[in-house]
């Protein structure tokens, strides 16, 4: 073969190989991931109260057709009935959170969805018959612990899609950078957990700032409080059996004396979830029991009555904490489509689940052994005017 | 791969019949061209009688001593000639303006590396764009090429019409099949590989090899080595295992090749193809290991007796390559051709053709191995031979354009002359409008007229009102009279539609460049629970309106703003269960006498950003017409 015949088929000899290898890359791209931390649960869950307990669910379509709306259900103190009290104006598919002021009244963050890049707030002092608009000129971060409130100073967290946290006036009138994520990582405090992502905010029952973060310093509790104008790391020392495992503060909430976190230690199928409680602002804690995962995974996490925590797992697991002192107690298998837990009227607990557009109530008084239907609400999801 | 789709529906009814009407309309001026030429040359020949005689004679008006073209690039030339005018027939299909962008080039990317989408994006927005002038030039093109290379069988300006088809096949091959594919997984000779249109381009490559070249005894070998080497790695890549080619289909799943042909089996096609493809996908599914085997095993062969050049070997693997280039074409790449967005037959056709003429490049015939393949004497009319299409030039450049030559070269020319030079018209005619297209920014209003259908123009006075803008001061209708007012109703919470209208009305600002200063863009609250200044400030701040002079976002009490969505037919709704505000949107164009001239539907569709250029330039249109002096 001559010097042209031999240049054209090295051409196509080049342009051949060059294909094979990318034909073939795609069989090569098979690895296996490694096991990721627990994720915070999703917006899901409830709120109690001095006048009502809210509970927040998603419902509709898909999300990807943008017909899946976030709603807000309440039950007012002493009835057992819930409504539909989602504020109205604004579209919820981005999601809603929830945090509760001082004398009963309760504040909703809309999450900015599509080509809304703040949040919008809403605020009611009559248990959702009425609300007011309020402003959150950012865009609220997709956990259910986005939005917190100090009740006796009126001032709001508020924690951001970046990781950064702002902090309110009294009111919620003036807002003001408290810290952004690289600031935090970078602290002392910061570092010596690794931090990876903020996770959750609340305030201590003084009225100081907390931050839940995720460390990748495995056994450290990434509780971060502010004393001055430093951070510190407050969150509990745990035992030596969680030394090598990274921890997680999946949700930072405080009611009356109390500041309780849920936090999950390990990674995949064999994490494990902590509860811990601190009345003193994070100085000392005391932890529960870890709860296996055993490979199911958390959906949802609601704060009950007496610093209790209720807890979904996927494949209809529930359980309940109400302090250290007891194990985690599981609760009967949950009805399909649980969205969330919620305290029920007497002393039980409440299962929103949802089909589509209908949502039923469950009921399972203390120490029952099944789920009994309570209510059914139909809610007229606006189909399409999201789309 | 953003702003590749335009988002327009592929059947929208505005965009086919412009289509349509653009294409009749450079239809009816590409006959024009061709008659004008034809008329031309009638006349020119009327008018010297040196002409009669000497064209004609000899096919292709050459002196008679030019070499005869062989075979092998005959067959090049009018197969190829022909896909090109097929292809650009194909894409006058009323859905390739606003089809091919989205349902072929962006499919196709959408498995390739990033950076083939980068560059692939680029010349697809630029279509979503353009679709009528991209469409059209699509055709004339195509068209032109083909019909350049039917009609110039020699000289210097056939082998340009070579060199065009391969320019414009790397175009294709480039922008429109995504380097055909290579860079992505799944590759395989069975669906198309390397990309038809390459093959194109190397046809083209092969038909504007000098004349000397064309009975080199290299040639005929070098090309079947070439598509040789080619089909050996094809066979390695289709043996290699893991890619899905061995299982014909495991546990109802169907393997690669078994899944490609179901899906083809889909596309909108008489019955009876479908079923031929549903039969052989079927049987594949039963028996794929030995389709495999079979195509492994034949590519291979076939590739090793191309590669030998022995004529007694390449003969029975050049019949072999026909009946498999046949047998894919119809059974696995389905003609490629069908379901009103094919761009042309795949690559069957361009590969049978190539080996073919790889075959006859080898085994010239013994008249044409016996002409001369060196430079044959000059024409004894020396002028403009280009024209004539006419064998090797001796004249030099200025000795052709002089008046008496180029008279003298019209004299002579020969139908096929005439032909090669409405080709070129056809191809300037399809060029040209994309060209000028191209050195605009915006996008076709055709895009916002598709979605928002067309406005009658109006004139009564605008109902007053008084409220205050987003910097909290009073702003009345009557406090912008003398300029036009371009108003509109927005929800500063909105999810969906408020923040591209605002987006639109920002665009359109910008380009009405220095009218700008005698134009107000308005926007009214349109959310009566979230309507404080706060927020029209929030949403001037998401979209970027804080530094636009002409902008005013207006606000006021709910019962101000009730009246003034009663005057001009807004209904703002509060809709349950997590909705947003439900209210139409409108435009209104108010001149610079404070009356209303004209009612825009501004739902902005599926908001990409052809489509809001799109909308830009109709507000921009619309502000403009409300300036001019009635």
């Amino acid at each position: 073969m001559n010097r042209p015949a031999l240049l054209a088929s090295v051409v196509l000899a080049a342009t051949m190989t060059l294909a094979a290898g990318c034909g073939t890359a795609a069989s090569s791209q098979q690895q296996a991931a490694p096991a990721s931390p627990v994720a915070p649960p999703s917006l899901a869950t409830s709120l109690a109260t001095a006048t009502g307990t809210w509970a927040v669910a998603v419902m509709g379509g898909s999300a990807a057709s943008h017909n899946n709306f976030w709603q807000l259900f309440v039950r007012p103190a002493g009835t057992s009935r819930w409504r539909l009290t989602t504020p109205p104006g604004v579209a919820s598919n981005g999601g809603l959170v929830l945090t509760g002021l001082a004398s009963g009244s309760v504040l909703a963050g809309f999450r900015p969805s599509q080509r809304l890049g703040y949040s919008p707030l809403a605020i009611t002092k009559d248990n959702g018959k009425a609300w007011s608009p309020g402003l959150f000129d950012a865009g609220l971060a997709d956990i259910p612990g986005a939005l917190a409130a100090d009740p006796a100073s009126g001032r709001l967290l508020a924690l951001l899609t970046d990781g950064t946290t702002e902090i309110s006036s009294p009111g919620g009138t003036r807002w003001m950078r408290l810290v952004t994520r690289r600031v935090l990582a970078t602290s002392p405090a910061g570092t010596r957990c690794q931090l990876d992502s903020v996770t959750a905010a609340a305030f201590s029952p003084s009225g100081h700032p907390l931050l839940g973060a995720g460390c990748s310093r495995p056994g450290t509790a990434g509780i971060f409080s502010q004393n001055g104008r430093t951070w510190q790391l407050s969150g509990p020392a745990l035992p030596a059996a969680y030394a090598h495992q990274a921890i997680t503060v999946l949700r930072l909430t405080t009611s009356g004396k109390t500041t309780t976190a849920l936090l999950a230690a390990g990674t995949g199928p064999t994490a494990r979830l902590l509860a811990g409680w601190s009345a003193d602002g994070g100085a000392h804690w005391t932890l529960s029991p870890p709860l296996p995962l055993n490979g199911v995974t958390l959906t949802s996490a609601s704060p009950g009555p007496g610093s209790s925590l209720a807890i979904t797992l996927t494949h209809r697991r529930a359980a309940v904490i109400t302090s250290a002192a007891g194990p985690w107690r599981l609760l009967p298998v949950l009805p399909p489509g649980t969205a969330t837990l919620a305290p029920g009227p007497s002393g039980g607990w409440n299962a929103l689940a949802v089909h589509g557009t209908k949502l039923t109530i469950w009921q399972a008084a203390p120490g029952a052994q099944s789920w009994a239907s309570a209510q059914v609400i139909k809610v007229p999801i606006p189909f399409g005017s999201s789309g | 791969m953003s702003g590749m789709n335009s988002g327009i529906n592929v059947n929208d009814p505005t965009v086919i019949a412009a289509f349509k009407s653009a294409l009749v309309h450079q239809g009816i001026i590409a006959l024009l061209i061709f008659a004008l030429l034809g008329f031309a040359w009638i006349t020119v020949r009327a008018w010297l009688p040196a002409a009669r005689g000497t064209s004609g004679a000899v096919s292709g008006g050459g002196p008679v001593a030019a070499p005869a073209e062989p075979a092998w690039r005959r067959l090049l030339r009018i197969g190829f000639g022909l896909l090109w005018v097929f292809d650009g027939i194909l894409q006058a299909q009323p859905k390739m303006a606003i089809g091919l962008p989205s349902q072929v080039i962006q499919p196709t990317a959408a498995s390739s590396p990033h950076w083939v989408q980068q560059v692939v994006n680029w010349a697809g927005t630029n279509w979503s764009y353009h679709p009528l002038q991209a469409g059209a030039a699509a055709v004339w093109i195509q068209v032109g090429i083909g019909v350049w290379m039917l009609a110039s069988p020699r000289g210097p300006l056939s082998r340009l019409a070579g060199l065009t088809s391969f320019a414009w096949g790397l175009v294709v091959w480039i922008f429109g099949e995504s380097f055909g594919g290579i860079f992505a997984p799944g590759l395989t000779w069975l669906f198309g590989a390397p990309g038809a249109v390459l093959i194109y381009a190397v046809a083209g490559g092969l038909i504007a090899l000098p004349e000397r070249t064309w009975h080199a005894p290299w040639l005929g070998r070098g090309i079947l080595a070439g598509t040789g080497l080619f089909l050996a790695g094809m066979a390695v890549l289709q043996a290699w295992p893991g890619r899905g080619f061995w299982q014909g289909g495991s546990h109802h799943q169907p393997g690669t090749l078994a899944g490609m042909t179901s899906g083809m089996a889909q596309t909108p096609q008489p019955g009876f193809l479908a079923a031929w493809v549903r039969a052989f996908t079927a049987f594949d599914e039963a028996h794929g290991f030995a389709v495999n085997l079979v195509v492994v095993a034949a590519l291979a062969a076939i590739g090793v007796a191309f590669l030998t050049g022995r004529p007694r070997l390449v003969r029975p693997a050049v019949i072999a390559f026909l009946v498999l280039c046949l047998a894919d074409w119809v059974l696995i790449e389905d003609f490629g051709f069908l379901g009103g967005l094919g761009t042309d037959p795949n690559s069957m056709l361009p590969f049978a053709f190539l080996a073919l003429s790889g075959y006859l490049a080898l085994t010239p015939s013994p008249v044409a191995a016996a002409q001369p393949a060196s430079p044959v004497p000059a024409s004894p009319v020396p002028a403009s031979p280009e024209l004539a299409t006419t064998g090797p030039v001796t004249a030099g450049w200025r000795e052709r354009i002089r008046p008496a030559s180029v008279r003298q070269s019209m004299a002579t020319a020969s139908i096929r002359s005439v032909a090669v030079a409405g080709a070129l018209g056809l191809i300037i005619l399809g060029a040209a409008p994309m060209a000028a297209a191209q050195a605009s920014a915006t996008a076709d209003p055709i895009l916002a007229e598709s979605i928002a259908g067309s406005t009658a123009p109006l004139n009564f006075p605008a109902k007053a009102f008084r409220l205050t803008d987003q910097h909290s001061r009073t702003v009345s209708l009557a406090s912008l009279r003398g300029k036009v007012v371009l108003l509109t109703f927005l929800d500063p919470v909105c999810t969906t539609d408020c923040p591209l209208i605002a987006q639109e009305f920002r665009a359109a600002g910008q380009l009405l460049g220095a009218s700008a200063r005698q134009v107000d863009l308005v926007a009214v609250v349109a959310n009566p629970v979230y309507h404080q200044v706060a927020y029209t400030q929030a949403f001037d701040r998401q979209e970027r309106l804080t530094q636009v002079p002409n902008w005013l976002y207006l606000t006021g009490s709910v019962p101000q703003l009730r009246q003034v969505w009663k005057d001009y037919g807004i209904a703002a709704q509060i809709l349950p269960a997590g909705s947003m505000i439900g209210h139409p949107d409108i435009a209104y164009v108010i001149d610079q006498a404070g009356r209303v001239r004209a009612e825009l539907n501004t739902d902005p569709g599926p908001g990409t950003t052809a489509t809001k250029s799109s909308f830009a330039v109709l507000l921009a249109n619309a502000a403009r017409n409300a300036l001019r002096p009635s």
